[in-house]
């Protein structure tokens, strides 16, 4: 679906963001993206709509070049992205407005629309506040609101760039399962970039990015097992990965590779409660 | 001196149709020099609170008494507001200089102090929240990262030596070193400046670390204040009050409901895992 071929990227102040960078995502992968502060992911996530384009290297969207002028609005109707600031999105004063401005702008006719409008709403559970003013939601709800009117165009690929990271716990936790529903029922490939480890759990690949490349690939069991690896990089293991370390290390518990509070905890009772 | 806060109520557009009470009959004490935990859910009123440490809401009825200073009047709520520093949950909306060094220095600037006392400040500033000065000083605000304006934004308050200091997410957005090395940076210049600190933040994790008191707010009332021991052996009732207790003490909690016992006010995995130990040690005893 996402193609990254030997990209690299510079920014006009010589600074370089990303350094032969190659990676593909298949068609209703949900991937997690995650690295420090200026490891360049974000740089990366605008590169699978085109709002940034390669400096060397190229990358495609369902076989679309995004340096093709020709294809951007294409390229931009099947990838849509979410960023971390939601009061830099809502452009509007009512919400159905709101999430009706993509497909708008697209040229979706009326009818069409108005249902289009009414099941991204549905979707994200905000179809109560059609009628209310978005500066008056928490965060967390402009986050859905958001994210719905990216689902309105019906993209085939939802990129959140940190979306969930200025949310309290619980707007965080609605996000994540709103996207995991959309990732899992209507087989929306799905790209996340976060910093909390805990959002990776669960996903299908995680990709690890340090100064501008690749450093490590794998599935969340993969990656969190190289703990001291993502130390060293400024990162981190979920609470659950961190607990699991001590246990194995003061000779406790051997938990394998549990990563939720759930699954460590049914282990753990496992091999100290026995009778 | 401390903050005191007595039997304070605020109401948003008081007496219109729309009025909405975000503060009920709030009293609380912020020591000198202590480190203040503020946690509740979206909306529980947290920011309306702290907006109420430095003056920029006065109560609708009770008292905010800020090192003596009475902050509803206008001439001592000035003296008051200068002994508090606060920073924003979003940097951007809080520098606007045109050089890292200019940004810093506009609250000393502000407080006439001379230019050697401003330069000096500014240079410790930079340092405590580990900015170096060659690197940065004469750079925009615009060029940095999202954690580099952070530190940049907090520069500019500490440079003003508050005596209380108010955080609103300072961690927000950063990724794990970032935050560690933020919390790193509070406790430092908590005990070189000598400040107490205020801080809001979702994540109990980070709060279980550092304060010595903890404040709950519920629906603009205080739900609860204590240790954090105290206040997370409650971490069921945290939970379902939509937040997020420390995952150590959810843990705890998830394990002694499977027959686990385990003592109570556990919040960090070193004291889960030490505790995991013992258990396992008296068991094979007995």
């Amino acid at each position: 679906m996402l193609s990254v071929r030997n990209v690299s990227f510079s920014y006009d102040n010589g600074s370089r963001a990303l350094n032969d960078v190659s990676l593909d995502i298949d068609r209703g992968e949900f991937v997690c993206i995650v690295g420090h502060n200026g490891s360049g992911k974000s740089t990366l996530a605008k590169m699978f709509n085109g709002l940034l384009l390669p400096t060397e290297g190229s990358v495609t969207v369902d076989g679309m070049d995004t340096a093709d002028d020709e294809k951007m609005l294409d390229i931009r109707r099947l990838v849509g992205i979410v960023f971390q600031n939601p009061d830099n999105q809502i452009v509007t004063t009512v919400v159905r407005e709101d999430v009706a401005f993509g497909p708008e702008n697209l040229g979706v006719p009326p009818d069409i629309m108005a249902v289009r409008v009414d099941e991204a709403l549905k979707a994200v559970g905000m179809e109560s506040y059609a009628e209310s003013a978005p500066h008056m939601l928490s965060g967390g709800q402009k986050q859905r609101i958001a994210i719905a009117g990216m689902l309105a165009m019906e993209p085939q690929v939802l990129i959140l760039d940190e979306a969930t990271a200025m949310l309290d716990p619980m707007g965080r936790r609605d996000i994540l399962n709103i996207v995991r529903e959309l990732n899992k029922q209507k087989g929306i490939t799905v790209v996340m970039i976060t910093q909390y480890m805990e959002e990776a759990v669960g996903t299908d690949r995680m990709i690890v990015m340090n100064d501008g490349s690749i450093v490590m690939e794998g599935t969340p069991a993969k990656v969190f097992a190289r703990g001291d690896e993502l130390r060293a990089i400024g990162l981190d293991v979920p609470p659950a990965v961190e607990l699991r370390e001590l246990l194995k290390q003061m000779d406790v518990a051997d938990c394998g590779d549990a990563m939720t509070l759930q699954e460590l905890s049914a282990s753990i009772c496992r091999s100290l409660l026995k009778n | 001196m401390p903050i005191v806060i007595e039997k304070l109520t605020y109401t948003y557009q008081s007496g219109s149709v729309n009025a909405f009470t975000a503060l009920k009959d709030i009293d609380l004490t912020i020591k000198d020099g202590e480190f203040v935990g503020l946690i509740g859910h979206t909306g529980s009123g947290k920011s309306t609170l702290i907006q109420q440490l430095n003056g920029l809401m006065q109560p609708t009825s009770g008292r905010v008494i800020v090192d003596g200073y009475d902050m509803s009047d206008k001439k001592q709520r000035a003296k008051g507001r200068s002994l508090v520093g606060m920073v924003f949950q979003y940097p951007d909306y809080q520098l606007f200089d045109e050089t890292v060094y200019k940004d810093i220095s506009f609250g000393p600037r502000n407080m006439k102090l001379d230019n050697d006392e401003i330069d000096r400040r500014v240079r410790e500033a930079m340092r405590l929240v580990g900015l170096d000065f060659d690197e940065f000083a004469e750079k925009s605000p615009f060029e940095l990262s999202g954690g580099e304006k952070r530190r940049t934004a907090l520069a500019g308050i500490i440079a003003m030596y508050p005596k209380y200091l108010v955080l609103d997410e300072p961690m927000a957005g950063l990724d794990p070193a970032g935050r560690r090395a933020v919390l790193e940076m509070i406790d430092g210049f908590r005990s070189q400046l000598g400040c107490a600190v205020v801080m809001v933040s979702h994540s109990m994790d980070d709060i279980a670390r550092s304060a010595e008191k903890v404040v709950v707010l519920r629906d603009g009332r205080i739900f609860t204040c204590g240790t954090p021991q105290e206040i997370f052996s409650l971490a069921d009732e945290l939970y379902e009050m939509g937040l997020e207790p420390p995952f150590a003490a959810r843990m705890a909690s998830d394990l002694r409901r499977r027959g686990l016992l385990l003592p109570h006010g556990i919040y960090t995995n070193e004291a889960l895992a030490a505790a995991l130990a013992e258990y396992k040690g008296g068991r094979g005893n007995a």
